[in-house]
């Protein structure tokens, strides 16, 4: 069924070979495994964080917060806390609202209803929302006057699961009318047909991903001084995507965006969910201004950022109809999408869109329709949490993928292979316009299966079945799509003023000849350093240790663009990029100053290093100049320096596009991401019978990123996510009560993974470079939370035969007691039901 | 009545006797460690201290209500600070429960009595077969001592409590005088013939740990008495025991924990037995019931499936985020059954790996 289309993107085709260097030959430093240059300083203590910053007269702001979930405000008096000795001055929800401007919603219609305030105004509608604030000298004598703020609360009806949502019987923002701030149909091929024409169809009642965060080691962390002599806003935050904050900031203080000077240095994890603490920064500034222009400090205490700060989006899939050929085939997938954003979308509802850059995950089913839909609760907004969006969807897949294999009687593995992505196909076009760059997924499950050993587990899974044993064996697929088109946010709002994918780089020779690149990029443990001096080093063929490269944002060094910050799985492409563009274009002035210098011909210059560290050496004459040299003409000697030659300026700024269009809104068709890596994960679960707990007894991760950069880094990520991801499988649930309380607001509760839950790791690697890309490289680091869908998969596997359906994505030894529990009195019975159409029998084998 | 500067900072027990309300889980591993690395002179801030000196501005950073610290030197003079600083004052051990409390601000002593400087409250010998604990003794120098090491089911319970750093700091009698329904010492010990020193100004009494807790975060200690020695009785060479706790994670209270001490007698029978259950009731459940179905009996497996069914009846656990009652019913049962399998075994003279176990592996 599934038909093949091939790509004939010529612009996507052309970027690529354009950005091909040309300057260098093979890349002597990019592929290597270095040590990360970061390390030394991380490891050591040394790493400059935001709470390590003090500046002169700092003040330090608390807020009090909402222990309601959802109510009416009746009274705020601060007067006792303003009275506290130490205490500056005090914000509440009424005077905030008197200062700003609601932020600006991404979402159209009702969304545009929503008057997002960063302080609560007249209710609260999540647990911890900022209701007023206080600043004092220091943070103690904050947190004494927080204490005497007085509020009085009306509790109304929280509204506290998706389903609930939709009733629309208690709205979160009554001026919106309804609950659900977005929705939308996704429909792609000739639904009806296939579904007329299928062997069998299975229907699914009801899937849920639940809802979890990253907890970061730092928390959110934030300096502000509004400074009135300059005019100007300065911010010292680990925001993780500043040019977009800014943007947000800007309209809602009323200052020119070149007001706000964002600047930011080490950040200790982020994983997405720092994108959104821009409110909390406009608070800062507000309380900066009110104190007399002096610096305000916040740094967030743990339950205030397992409260409210950002949670990942919880997603809901109801009445799924799947069509299958007589093989087995996925034909048609139908299927009614519910996400749950909290009580603000802020960066939503891009999330309505954003899982269609993998609408049909790695397999080939062309006849998709999705009934999207999103609605406001009262919980913590939702942030781009790592896997932002697909995750949700790439986890549906595989449930139903392993549902309709199990249901079939056809084993998991095969029920992947007749339905992945060949090889051959790629670059391979998703029905919805996406454009799967490269990858071998049937390759990477064999190396999956190989390193766990897949046929050994197999025997030892009958074997342990005879003996009564729960064992199974499970398979998650993933796709990390990378450097995203933002041109998708015009499908959740035509309106949308964005597009397109962007980076901007500076590389300057210094005057005393130092190597200095500026990126703006946000990392937060991706070793950019590292990697952008491998790639420097390789253009100018000096080693990565001759190249400086300066971490994080600064506004007032212009690398950047309104798309600069970390996220969504791009640096190796569009950083990268970015920096290989400014380097390249470095070492042409560095080549033409050179030639002159030298008397030489610039095709007889080779780059190196010398006696005197960097040069460039003139083949012919075997003259050299070294970079001291060479900085020195331009910078601090340049009299007598040819006229043709002035504008050599050995600072080059470079900004890297990424070569995308617009998406046809209507159809909702485009290519909305550059880059497809893959992780393709294999696991074997054991639920002991006593205790119901689930034990990992092999894990295997294979990652096909295309060319790796650092080997290293990439390994080292890949751990990170799968550790993140058997975090929210099997233990971290933001799970709140009926009344809206948040039952996980300790790590006591919440039990982020340890390596104490860690299983041993078996990792493999594969390369299948993208043709998108001037390096090969596809951007990686999210990993598509592989092991929520494996560990789901392997539990399916163990527990199909006893009658279990699993229907979550959290899966704890209390939730699989309660499914046995449930699956001995038939209470999975109606969850899932198959009809088979023709006579095509059972199995399809 | 002095601050100290640069004083090590150890935690904290509740020695008051009046009902200290039953707060949920939460120590928070994270809290404690910065605790644990913070000097007192972070922390402790006398409500006289000068707070616009801007060095103690930037130094300011643990958020506990104020109040005064003391440093007793002997235990009779952490009593009589006890008793001069009123119902308020709190004695501060290993800190691993008591900080992370006050950092949060769900209690808010007015003072805090620290004893850490006691000489002599930190040893653990052997002497006419007793092991005895100084009150101060820490939870990983228990792990790594030789006298410990002789009784498995301490071994077991030492070496997996929390992580390494509540490991060095927390003390075993700060964890009996907090008397939390979760902690493992209090199960462990009621397995074993122990008693429990106490020292206050009328005098030192030794209480049976049997009839030492009196409800969750209750214990029989006046205001003003401390613990100062744990003494447990050597258990006979055919003796053994098993102490495993199901925990989410490293640094959590465990969902479930089941303490087992067997007695073999000739051909497998079951002399004796104690089997008790942590975090299934406000105080550690002695299972009595399921230890008479053992008692003289001969260890065979549909006995033990009764014991396990009174244990399951004996449990009277709560719903939270560790699980629900239902399912601590069955892990408490699972617990157990396979406790009495290793302290069977060990009873034998086999060595079995026992302890603490997480989530996931």
């Amino acid at each position: 069924m599934a038909k093949t289309t091939r790509v004939k993107n010529k612009r996507l085709k052309a970027a690529a070979g354009s950005g091909k260097s040309r300057a260098t030959g093979a890349p002597k430093w990019v592929g290597q495994p270095i040590r990360r240059v970061e390390e030394d300083r991380l490891v050591r203590g040394k790493g400059i964080f935001v709470d390590d910053q003090k500046l002169t007269g700092m003040l330090h702001i608390r807020f009090v917060r909402s222990s309601y979930g959802h109510a009416k405000i009746t009274r705020v008096d601060v007067t006792k806390a303003a009275a506290l000795p130490g205490v500056v001055c005090t914000l509440t929800g009424a005077e905030v609202k008197g200062l700003v401007k609601p932020f600006i919603e991404i979402g159209p219609d009702v969304g545009q209803k929503i008057a997002d305030y960063p302080m609560a105004v007249d209710k609260v509608v999540y647990q911890g929302e900022p209701v007023a604030a206080v600043v004092a000298e220091n943070r103690m004598a904050a947190e004494d006057a927080a204490e005497l703020v007085e509020v009085e609360y009306e509790p109304l009806p929280p509204v506290m699961t998706a389903e609930d949502a939709l009733k629309e019987g208690s709205l979160v923002h009554p001026g919106m009318g309804t609950n659900r701030n977005w929705h939308g149909v996704f429909e792609y091929g000739d639904m009806e047909k296939a579904f007329k024409q299928a062997d069998h169809v299975v229907h699914i009642d009801r899937l849920h991903f639940h809802r979890f965060s990253s907890t970061p080691l730092e928390c959110n962390a934030m300096i502000a001084v509004w400074d009135s002599r300059s005019e100007r806003i300065e911010y010292w935050s680990n925001n993780s995507f500043p040019s977009f904050a800014a943007q947000f900031l800007s309209p809602a203080l009323g200052v020119r965006i070149d007001q706000i000077l964002m600047k930011s240095f080490d950040i200790g994890g982020g994983f997405g969910i720092k994108i959104t603490n821009y409110p909390y920064m406009a608070l800062c500034a507000l309380a900066s201004r009110k104190a007399g222009d002096r610096p305000v400090k916040w740094t967030e205490t743990r339950t205030e950022h397992m409260q409210a700060s950002a949670h990942g989006n919880e997603r809901t899939f109801l009445d799924t109809r799947v069509a299958l050929d007589k093989n087995g085939v996925i034909t048609a997938i139908d299927s009614r999408h519910v996400d749950d954003c909290g009580a603000y979308p802020r960066y939503e509802p891009l999330g309505c869109v954003i899982w269609a850059q993998v609408l049909p995950g790695s397999y080939r089913v062309r006849n998709i329709r999705i009934d999207m839909n999103q609605v406001v609760t009262n919980k913590c907004p939702v942030g781009p949490n790592r896997g932002y969006s697909r995750m949700q969807q790439l986890w549906f897949l595989e449930r139903v993928l392993d549902i309709c294999g199990h249901s079939l009687g056809i084993p998991t593995d095969e029920m992947r292979l007749r339905n992945y992505i060949r090889k051959n196909e790629m670059p391979y076009e998703t029905p919805n316009g996406c454009v799967y760059d490269s990858g071998d997924y049937a390759g990477m499950l064999a190396m999956g299966k190989t390193l766990v050993g897949w046929d050994d587990w197999k025997r030892k899974q009958a074997a342990a079945r005879e003996e009564g044993r729960w064992i199974g064996l499970g398979i998650g697929s993933t796709l990390d799509s990378g450097t995203n088109n933002f041109g998708q946010a015009r499908i959740i709002n035509a309106g949308a003023p964005f597009s397109g994918q962007s980076k901007a780089a500076i590389a300057k020779l210094d005057i005393y000849g130092e190597v200095v690149i500026s990126m703006g990029s946000v990392p937060q443990g991706q070793g950019h350093e590292t990697t952008a001096a491998q790639v420097v080093a390789d253009v100018l063929g000096v080693s990565p240790g001759h190249v400086k490269v300066k971490p994080g944002f600064d506004t007032e060094q212009n690398a950047y663009t309104g798309h600069t910050g970390t996220y969504a799985s791009q640096f190796a492409v569009t950083g990268l990029s970015a920096i290989h563009g400014a380097a390249t274009k470095l070492r042409k002035e560095m080549s033409r100053l050179a030639a002159w210098a030298l008397k030489a011909k610039e095709k007889d210059l080779e780059f190196g290093v010398g006696a005197q560290g960097p040069e460039v050496r003139d083949k012919r004459s075997k003259k050299s100049i070294n970079y001291w040299a060479l900085a020195n003409i331009v910078n601090v000697n340049n009299a007598g320096m040819p006229e043709k030659l002035w504008d050599v300026t050995l600072n080059c700024r470079h900004v890297y596009h990424a070569p995308f269009q617009l998406p046809d809104v209507k159809k909702k068709f485009g290519n909305l991401t550059l880059t497809y890596a893959a992780q393709i994960h294999v696991a074997v679960v054991e639920v002991d019978r006593d205790t119901f707990q689930p034990k990992i007894l092999a894990y295997a991760c294979v990652d096909d990123c295309g060319r790796a950069i650092n080997p290293r880094i990439v390994e080292g990520q890949v751990h990170g996510c799968t550790a993140h991801g058997i975090g929210a499988a099997l233990m971290e649930d933001c799970a709140y009560d009926g009344d809206g309380n948040l039952l996980a607001s300790t790590f006591s509760d919440y039990t982020p993974i340890t390596a104490m839950n860690m299983p041993d790791l078996l990792y493999g690697h594969m390369e299948s470079p993208s043709p998108f890309t001037f390096n090969g490289a596809k951007g990686m680091g999210e990993g598509g939370a592989a092991p929520v869908h494996t560990i789901c998969a392997a539990l399916q596997d163990a527990l199909y035969s006893k009658g279990v359906i699993i229907n979550d994505s959290h899966n704890t030894g209390d939730s699989i007691f309660l499914a046995v529990q449930r699956a001995g009195t038939g209470g999975f019975a109606s969850s899932v039901r198959i009809e088979h159409r023709r006579a095509a029998g059972r199995s399809a084998r | 009545m002095s601050q100290v500067p640069n004083a090590r900072v150890e935690a904290v027990y509740f020695s008051s006797a009046g009902g200290e309300t039953a707060v949920s889980s939460c120590l928070s591993a994270p809290i404690a460690i910065e605790c644990a690395r913070t000097t007192t002179n972070d922390f402790c801030r006398s409500p006289t201290a000068d707070t616009r000196h801007p060095k103690r501005q930037a130094e300011n950073i643990v958020y506990a209500h104020p109040f005064s610290y003391h440093r007793a030197g002997s235990l009779l003079e952490a009593s009589e600070l006890l008793q001069q600083l009123g119902e308020e004052a709190r004695l501060i051990a290993g800190g691993q429960s008591l900080i992370p409390l006050m950092k949060m601000r769900m209690v808010r002593p007015s003072a805090l009595v620290d004893i850490n400087f006691i000489p002599g409250l930190s040893e653990i010998r052997c002497s006419d077969g007793q092991l005895r604990f100084g009150a101060l003794a820490r939870h990983a120098d228990i792990e790594e001592s030789d006298a410990a090491s002789s009784i498995p089911i301490v071994q077991d319970c030492a070496a997996g409590i929390a992580d390494v750093q509540v490991r060095n700091q927390g003390t075993i009698g700060g964890s009996l005088a907090e008397a939390d329904p979760s902690g493992d010492w209090g199960a462990v010990l009621l397995t074993l013939e122990t008693s429990v020193r106490c020292s206050r100004p009328s005098g030192e009494r030794t209480i049976a740990l049997d009839d030492f807790f009196k409800d969750a975060y209750t214990t029989v200690l006046g205001h003003d008495e401390l613990i100062s020695e744990i003494i447990v009785k050597q258990p006979a060479k055919n003796s053994a025991g098993a102490y495993l706790a199901f925990k989410r994670s490293a640094p959590v209270y465990a969902t479930a924990s089941a303490a087992v001490q067997l007695t073999l007698g000739d051909s497998d029978t079951c002399k004796d037995v104690r089997i008790v259950l942590g975090c299934v009731g406000l105080t550690a459940i002695r299972a009595k019931e399921a230890e008479k179905t053992l008692r003289e009996k001969k260890l065979e497996k549909k006995r033990i499936d009764s014991a396990v069914e009174a244990v399951r009846a004996a449990a009277e656990p709560q719903d939270d985020m560790r699980g629900s009652a239902d399912y601590k019913r069955v892990l408490i049962a699972a617990l157990v059954k396979r406790a009495i399998g290793i302290a069977a075994r060990r009873a034998r003279g086999e060595q079995v790996e026992a302890g603490h176990e997480y989530v996931g592996r």
